[in-house]
């Protein structure tokens, strides 16, 4: 289906030179509550290079979903961002995305930074057929063609694999949830962001209707080397779909490396302990564990490294003195004091558990 | 052996004239006592219903259904009882199965007072001494489900706990009456990943420690594999069983283009596993509706083995292979499929 779809419009990758589209400095959010402010996210540093797709892995209340929304500016009221940066970089120019006023915002989302959210249904509007978002879309950006509009939205649909005719004036409750989820993308892509964020895009979806989108997925990023961004608590999206993988705990980026590393040569004990509690389908049976306790608190965090209770590695200085991200390979990142040790463990014990034929 | 729980034909439909739907197609289990059994399909392939058909939340529309080699809907009322206490059901949803007003303790003690499992003659005492009793074994249940120490958990609410936590109750107020047979729905797939493994172990340790057989029901072939590993897998597709065999056979070297599909689609959270796996192409990638199920076959229109005439025609009997286990597909029933 690609043959006809003409996707030459996205942007090319060269054009900011080397320099990342965007940058996250030092970003913190923090939600007020009542028992006290929950601290989601605490300190995180990342570019997004240009082409590259890059997993954000973790449990609830790691932050990453916060992250997502805060690049977007689509927290809500009760959450503050700050101290950090988000800079954002296109033909040359340079945004300060958390300084940017109304109507620049709006300029930025989608346009440059397209989001698509969790729940395929609820971002719909279900008294709006398909067509009529994407012209309200197009109208607010000031596309006001909307033939051209038209056709564009059709070529995008084509892309994802839908029957145009079908999808174009149907509401969202008469797609299932793979088409709605399709046409979300399709959406997403209907002003040529330069950068996609994907918060959970398979979740809750079956097992055959997750393939055709990881595979319309990795054809977006094989095929257009588009800069995504994906949120998933789902190891098997990162492994299937990204160049990078950035492990979240506690709301800071623990880990953070190349997508083989990450996943064969993990240097923090989280990272490696969500390996060993998730089984693969093929092959034989293997020994599976699952790290003990459960997520921290956000209100009231642990002293030292925020994951040292649930540490099999943990010594007394964990409890102490909280690690920052090191430099533990070729763009290999991990925020663990005991990073060899980890290491020692996966020679001496093998990265998963045993396996039984 | 007689099996613990018996399916024979089971049909259920919803709805009526134009708008029925047949959820469960003439389906046939044998779970013997000790057993652990795996209905695994997508949504609305007819899991669910069928788990709920098993504990009795809903009677089947035709066929029967066995406790222990006796039927169900025409037991006398002690024995439905018996049935009822001994056949329990962890729902998916943690946060919908615990009442919110009530504390871990009540939602323990109540159950435990109410079927005096531990009558008060039992230990002498009378009513003072039987409420000890149920205090004690309360605290012991939270135990066995690892809600240690019990101190910290006895007098939470739900939404003081995480969800994990909250499925650890609600397997303890399951096991409060001293079931035989456990229908876990779903249990573990709202679950954080680092969690869920040590919920399977726990579930895992009560089929041996009190001899609880255990139909688990989930979307996740992973978790299949790894909870059924010494047990079989059953594939359901729009309500009918499609292929079951042992695990191993059922992972290794499955037979209907429908679980190969499956198969080769699950995500691998491992990158090089993602890269080598045999994606099935289907022909089609949606699922028909329950409303207008296809002739035949009801996977034939996706199927990439379709043989005109023959599969859309004939519904495929579910046939012995001497691997073990049966398939409903004659077409390609002989083929190995290994899908790395």
């Amino acid at each position: 289906m690609s043959q006809s779809t003409d996707l030459s419009w996205h942007q090319d990758a060269e054009e900011n030179g080397s320099r990342p589209p965007l940058s996250l400095q030092d970003v913190h959010v923090s939600y007020r509550t009542r028992k006290g402010s929950v601290q989601a996210v605490r300190g995180v540093t990342l570019d997004l290079q240009a082409g590259e797709s890059l997993a954000l892995i973790g449990e609830s209340g790691s932050g990453k979903t916060t992250l997502g929304l805060g690049i977007v500016r689509l927290l809500v009221e009760t959450a503050q961002v700050s101290p950090g940066k988000i800079i954002y970089r296109r033909d040359g120019r340079e945004l300060d995305v958390l300084s940017l006023a109304e109507g620049p915002l709006r300029e930025f989302r989608w346009r440059d930074c397209a989001m698509v959210f969790q729940s395929a249904l609820n971002a719909f509007n279900p008294v709006l057929k398909v067509w009529d978002q994407v012209w309200d879309t197009a109208k607010a950006h000031r596309w006001n063609n909307r033939e051209e509009v038209r056709e564009r939205f059709l070529d995008l649909l084509r892309f994802v694999q839908l029957d145009p005719d079908r999808v174009i004036d149907a509401y969202a409750h008469e797609l299932s949830g793979g088409m709605r989820q399709r046409a979300l993308l399709a959406i997403s892509l209907l002003l040529d962001p330069q950068i996609l964020i994907l918060d959970e895009p398979t979740t809750a979806l079956d097992i055959l209707t997750q393939r055709t989108i990881i595979d319309l997925l990795r054809r977006l990023k094989e095929d257009l080397h588009f800069t995504m961004l994906f949120i998933s608590h789902d190891l098997a999206i990162a492994a299937e779909l990204a160049d990078r993988v950035a492990t979240m705990y506690a709301g800071q980026v623990v880990e953070l490396g190349p997508v083989e590393d990450i996943f064969y040569r993990p240097r923090h004990p989280y990272s490696l302990g969500l390996i060993r509690a998730v089984p693969t389908v093929t092959g034989g049976f293997e020994e599976l564990s699952s790290i003990p306790g459960s997520p921290p608190d956000l209100i009231n965090l642990p002293t030292g490294c925020k994951f040292h209770p649930r540490c099999p590695f943990a010594s007394e200085r964990c409890s102490r003195e909280e690690p920052a991200l090191e430099k533990v390979g070729d763009n290999h990142y991990a925020a663990c004091w005991h990073t060899d040790a980890v290491q020692e463990d996966i020679e001496r014990n093998g990265l998963r558990g045993k396996r039984r034929a | 052996m007689t099996p613990i729980i018996e399916l024979r034909n089971v049909t259920k439909h919803f709805g009526s004239g134009r708008d029925r739907v047949t959820a469960v197609d003439s389906i046939s289990l044998d779970i013997e006592p000790g057993e652990i059994v795996c209905l695994v399909g997508e949504s609305g392939c007819g899991k669910s219903t069928t788990g709920r058909m098993v504990v009795g939340l809903l009677p089947p529309s035709e066929g029967q259904i066995l406790y222990q080699g006796q039927d169900i809907a025409s037991m006398e009322k002690a024995d439905y009882q018996q049935y009822r206490r001994a056949v329990q059901i962890i729902h998916q949803d943690p946060y919908a199965s615990l009442n919110p007003t009530q504390t871990v303790r009540q939602m323990i003690v109540t159950p435990l007072l109410r079927h005096q499992t531990l009558g008060a003659s039992r230990n002498g005492g009378g009513r003072r001494g039987r409420r000890r009793n149920v205090e004690r074994r309360a605290a012991e249940l939270l135990e066995i489900v690892d809600l240690t120490p019990v101190s910290d958990f006895l007098d939470k609410y739900p939404h003081q706990l995480s969800g994990g936590q909250r499925q650890r109750v609600s397997v303890a107020r399951a096991l409060t009456v001293e079931p035989r047979f456990i229908v876990a729905d779903e249990a573990v797939s709202m679950v954080d990943v680092s969690i869920r493994v040590s919920l399977l172990n726990m579930l895992y340790r009560l089929k041996d420690e009190f001899d609880v057989t255990f139909l688990f029901i989930t979307h996740d072939l992973a978790l299949a594999k790894y909870f059924a590993w010494e047990g079989r897998i059953t594939v359901m597709y729009l309500g009918r069983i499609v292929e079951e065999g042992p695990t191993p056979r059922l992972i290794t070297d499955s037979r209907h283009p429908y679980t190969q599909a499956l198969l080769g689609a699950v995500p691998e959270a491992d990158p090089e596993l993602a890269k080598k796996k045999v994606h099935i192409e289907l022909r089609s990638a949606e699922i028909p509706s329950l409303l207008n199920l296809p002739t035949g076959c009801t996977f034939h229109p996706r199927c990439p083995y379709f043989v005109p005439g023959e599969c859309d025609l004939v519904v495929p009997p579910l046939d012995l292979i001497p691997d073990g286990g049966s398939v409903a597909c004659p077409v390609r029933m002989s083929e190995p499929g290994q899908i790395v």
